[in-house]
């Protein structure tokens, strides 16, 4: 019996997406993630002072604006030909740091534990309906009051941010050399801190509540799969002082450990909607939109590492750094993210000692009159790069790609986007219930407002049906 | 006889007034005299940062809006139910005619009649941000606009706007309180909102703004002030003194950033840059440059 | 006509509106018409002690009082203005019988003249100072708060402004008097 089941929105997550699967004799056999909004990011910035990119790109997402900052200060860095100190570094991936310990915490309590855990009914919001809810109940109960426990804490998170950035969400503490305002003492302190009530709040109820979930949803570890290419643009290493504290860029395809090489980066858009010239790289001529497309049904493009699909994201990370490699499925996903705050922590530890106060990084910048340069780093879902070139010292191009467009990128006539390949194979045991769906997806940490900001310049578009 | 405790006499900066706004509101809604309205948080086009600035909230935070202010009837970020049971709530709410406040983050997309943004599909029809916006927008006793971008349009309505963004009233005929900023501080949101329960509108501006936290330039409270009297300028970002020569949009920008701050007063945007006016009606396109070192002598 | 004569004639019109005004302000009742009539002298005024300055130092030897000539932007209110803005080279005909004195740094000149061409250098980029013209005048806005970048809710400097002006801040006139004018827009 062959059944379709669109769910459009997916709740609990950034942005909004529309899973579109179909289901014979209860497994999944078609899956498509589609991106359902748009804005346009990477037109908006030609013509901008190339500065400005560091500010405005932070506003294609709330929950990892941080990530953008960092990107766009470093393809600007690379633009300009400048070097950022070591103490640039430290402090800029202080701030870094920070987003991720605020959004892995969020994700794991507010967007994915009410798939597993009856969260305590006090509004609308929280009615549930499903069944499958195995946990006896005074572990359910416990994980469901961390749900609310664990907010002052992703809040603390935001504070250690703000302490060094002004402000979270959009931040103004990342700028070209690293960091704009030096630190004091007294930010520092205070950073270390908060950073001890977050690293015990992830020791005494994060990291359990995490093995918990695995305890009583073994069947996770089998499902959601993908591809199992993992893949990392490298995040907090080659310090000169301190080497690597996390992951250096590499990839792990087909079951082989390789160097990570930005050339072979690509992106389709076959089933996409753009035209123009599929694959295309980075820094290349950009396709155009068009919505009419027969066979595209996502805003999403399809970013390709040497032709194939990859997966990046806490799990890709602590795999090709060593740290995690029981295996690759919906729960390992959940483990690694949970796991990774403590990473984390780990990082913001050894970077806090090593930031000398009253640091002045900060010059008058000169942005030359032609220039391109791109910044690629992992960051709170997994790799983003940023893209740009300089003419006349304004932006005329701007190409960002970022995790999520890796994770759920559309198909392309010769293979899947990672998620929906993920979902593919799924048994569903209730077709009017299918809770594995949003847990596999939930487990790649979706942030469609990221994926789905691409636009080109082009014709104006017709009608057009999102099914069919 | 009793003798009356004289009180000090109480402060009348906005945050005092905010705050015993919400202790009014507390006391209120225990005593039974208020009851808990609904409150739709609707996400259009837009990066959702609105939602993650609610969830930093301090004294109040997210969890006493929930448990405490409001019932929080539907939030694409954060209900359990997905889908077509997802989006009854908003159908059910609508046919039961109940009272409930909107609050929409997010711009309106108008481009292909609305199709460049889904809030959802319902049996089998998309639902676009345009619509849905039109739908609650009609019936809600109240409307706020949160953020920039539902507010004018904000960043996801930057030059060349190819999704036809605009802010909410451009398709909304009637009052609508605004609350610009990029993203808007919780602490604007929920103050407002205890307001609404209490004491029904705030008093707005002539850009229906609550000028209980919209009304002094941020220029005038900056700590830095007495830098630009003297005319001693940073010259690159980082240093203490007034950062007007690298483009600072705080002469501009009417909101109490300087006096609230941010994340729980620890910090706010002059303390680590400058302030690129996002709480000002024309950011960003209007706002720019943020950041200029190519500009007048100091 | 020479330009003395045109600045006469300028005045005895804006005389005569002024007259025309005050007694326009006796018969109005509605506040709302008093305060528009009230802006629009302020205006008037405005254009009047400009013309009188003008009128002062280009004729020296019409002002029977002394030689000396007067220094002009105190008597302006101002905002806040922490640096006083370089002065442009550019001479024009007006100037020409001006003695050493004029040319103070803290004193202004107001017989500049600006052809749209020599307003477009002063855009406040790279150094130079930033000016802006508003029905006919040029006012130097190089070191006003609301034109940190040289620029205002997207508007440049070194531009005719005036329809800008007209369509944002009608009604509020009095803002042109918080400027510090340097000269007058020729076309």
């Amino acid at each position: 019996m062959t059944r379709r089941i669109v769910i459009n929105p997916i709740t609990r997550m950034s942005g909004f997406m529309e899973l579109d699967v179909t289901v014979e004799n209860g497994v999944v056999t078609e899956a498509k993630t589609k991106g359902t909004m748009f804005r346009g990011f990477e037109q908006m910035m030609v013509g901008r002072s190339p500065f400005d990119a560091i500010y405005l790109t932070q506003r294609i997402c709330g929950i990892c604006s941080t990530a953008h900052s960092v990107g766009a200060s470093l393809a600007l860095e690379d633009a300009l030909g400048v070097v950022p100190t070591e103490q640039g570094r430290y402090l800029r991936d202080v701030i870094h740091a920070s987003e991720f310990l605020q959004n892995h915490i969020r994700h794991f309590y507010q967007y994915g534990v009410p798939d597993y855990v009856r969260v305590l009914k006090l509004n609308t919001i929280c009615d549930s309906d499903h069944k499958d809810f195995r946990l006896p109940s005074s572990v359910n109960d416990t994980i469901a009051a961390h749900y609310f426990d664990s907010l002052p804490i992703s809040r603390l998170a935001h504070e250690l941010l703000a302490t060094f950035g002004g402000k979270a969400p959009h931040n103004h503490g990342v700028f070209v050399g690293g960091y704009s305002t030096p630190a004091t003492v007294d930010q520092l302190v205070r950073a270390k801190s908060i950073l001890k009530q977050i690293s015990q709040f992830t020791d005494e109820k994060l990291i359990p509540d995490a093995y918990l979930l695995a305890k009583y949803y073994p069947d996770y570890f089998s499902i959601g799969r993908g591809y199992g290419n993992l893949m990392s643009y490298g995040i907090f290493y080659d310090y000169s002082e301190l080497g690597t504290l996390y992951v250096q860029p590499g990839v792990f395809q087909h079951g082989a450990y390789l160097p990570f090489d930005p050339d072979k980066i690509t992106e389709y858009h076959d089933q996409s909607w753009y035209i123009g010239n599929s694959p295309n790289r980075p820094l290349e001529s950009m396709p155009e939109p068009d919505m009419g497309k027969p066979n595209a049904y996502s805003w999403v493009k399809a970013p390709r590492y040497d032709g194939l699909p990859f997966e990046v994201g806490p799990l890709a990370r602590l795999w090709l750094s060593g740290n995690y490699r029981n295996g690759i499925s919906t729960m390992d996903r959940t483990l690694a993210r949970a796991l990774e705050v403590k990473k984390v922590i780990e990082v913001i530890e050894v970077l806090l000692d090593q930031i000398i106060p009253g640091t002045a990084v900060q010059k008058r910048w000169d942005v030359p009159d032609r220039a391109m340069g791109s910044g690629l780093t992992d960051t709170t879902r997994g790799a983003l790069g940023h893209w740009l070139k300089i003419e006349e010292k304004k932006l005329s191009f701007y190409q960002i790609i970022t995790p999520s467009g890796w994770d759920f990128s559309a198909s392309t006539s010769i293979n899947k986007g990672t998620a929906e390949q993920a979902l593919l194979g799924t048994h569903i045991v209730d077709p009017d219930h299918p809770v594995e769906l949003g847990r596999i997806l939930r487990s790649f940490d979706p942030c469609m407002s990221c994926a789905t900001h691409v636009h080109r310049p082009g014709h104006p578009s017709k009608t057009f049906q999102v099914f069919g | 006889m009793t003798e009356q405790t004289i009180l000090p006499p109480e402060p009348v900066t906005n945050e005092a007034i905010a705050k015993r706004l919400f202790e009014d509101a507390k006391q209120k809604l225990a005593e039974g005299n208020v009851s808990k309205p609904k409150l739709v948080w609707l996400e259009l086009n837009g990066c959702s940062g609105n939602i993650i600035s609610l969830l930093n909230g301090q004294n109040p935070g997210f969890e006493y809006m929930i448990t405490s202010m409001a019932n929080l009837v539907y939030s694409n970020s954060l209900m359990i139910p997905e889908g077509n049971q997802a989006l009854d709530r908003l159908f059910e709410l609508l046919r039961s005619n109940e009272p409930f406040i909107l609050a929409v983050e997010g711009a309106v997309s108008l481009k292909n009649n609305g199709m460049y943004q889904l809030v959802g599909s319902y049996d089998g029809k998309p639902l676009t941000g345009l619509q849905a916006a039109k739908m609650l927008g009609a019936k809600a006793t109240h409307v706020i606009a949160v953020g920039a971008c539902a507010v004018d349009g904000g960043p996801s309505a930057a030059k060349p706007n190819l999704s036809q963004s605009v802010g909410l009233q451009q398709v909304l005929e009637r009052k609508i309180i605004k609350l610009p900023g990029c993203p808007c501080h919780p602490d604007w949101f929920l103050g407002t909102l205890s307001h609404l329960i209490a004491y029904g509108e705030p008093a707005l501006d002539r850009r229906d703004r609550p000028l209980l936290f919209y009304s002094t330039l941020i220029h005038d409270r900056c700590p830095r002030l007495d830098y630009f009297h003297k005319g001693i300028f940073s010259k690159t970002l980082g240093e203490p003194y007034c950062l007007f020569k690298l483009g600072c949009r705080g002469p501009v920008t009417r909101v109490d950033c300087p006096t609230r701050r941010w994340n729980d007063h620890i910090n706010w945007p002059i303390g680590a840059s400058t302030c690129i006016g996002c709480s000002q009606f024309g950011f960003p396109d209007q706002m720019a440059p943020f950041i200029s070192y190519e500009t007048t002598e100091g | 006509m020479s330009n003395q004569q045109l600045v006469r004639q300028q005045m005895n019109t804006l005389f005569s509106e002024i007259q025309y005004l005050i007694r326009l302000l006796y018969v109005t009742q509605d506040p709302y018409m008093k305060n528009l009539t009230l802006n629009q002298l302020w205006n008037k005024v405005d254009q009047l002690q400009f013309l009188t300055q003008l009128e002062g130092s280009a004729c020296p030897h019409t002002s029977a009082i002394s030689p000396e000539v007067k220094t002009m932007p105190t008597a302006l209110p101002m905002s806040a203005m922490p640096a006083q803005p370089q002065l442009p080279a550019s001479a024009s005909v007006p100037s020409q019988g001006m003695p050493q004195t004029q040319t103070t740094p803290s004193s202004q000149n107001p017989q500049q003249s600006f052809t749209r061409e020599q307003l477009a250098q002063f855009d406040g980029r790279n150094g130079r100072p930033a000016y802006v013209a508003v029905k006919g005048i040029v006012y130097d806005v190089t070191n006003n708060a609301a034109w940190s970048a040289a620029s205002h809710f997207g508007l440049s400097a070194g531009k005719d402004l005036t329809q800008e002006f007209a369509s944002c801040h009608a009604g509020e006139q009095w803002i042109l008097s918080t400027l510090t004018p340097v000269g007058r827009l020729i076309d």
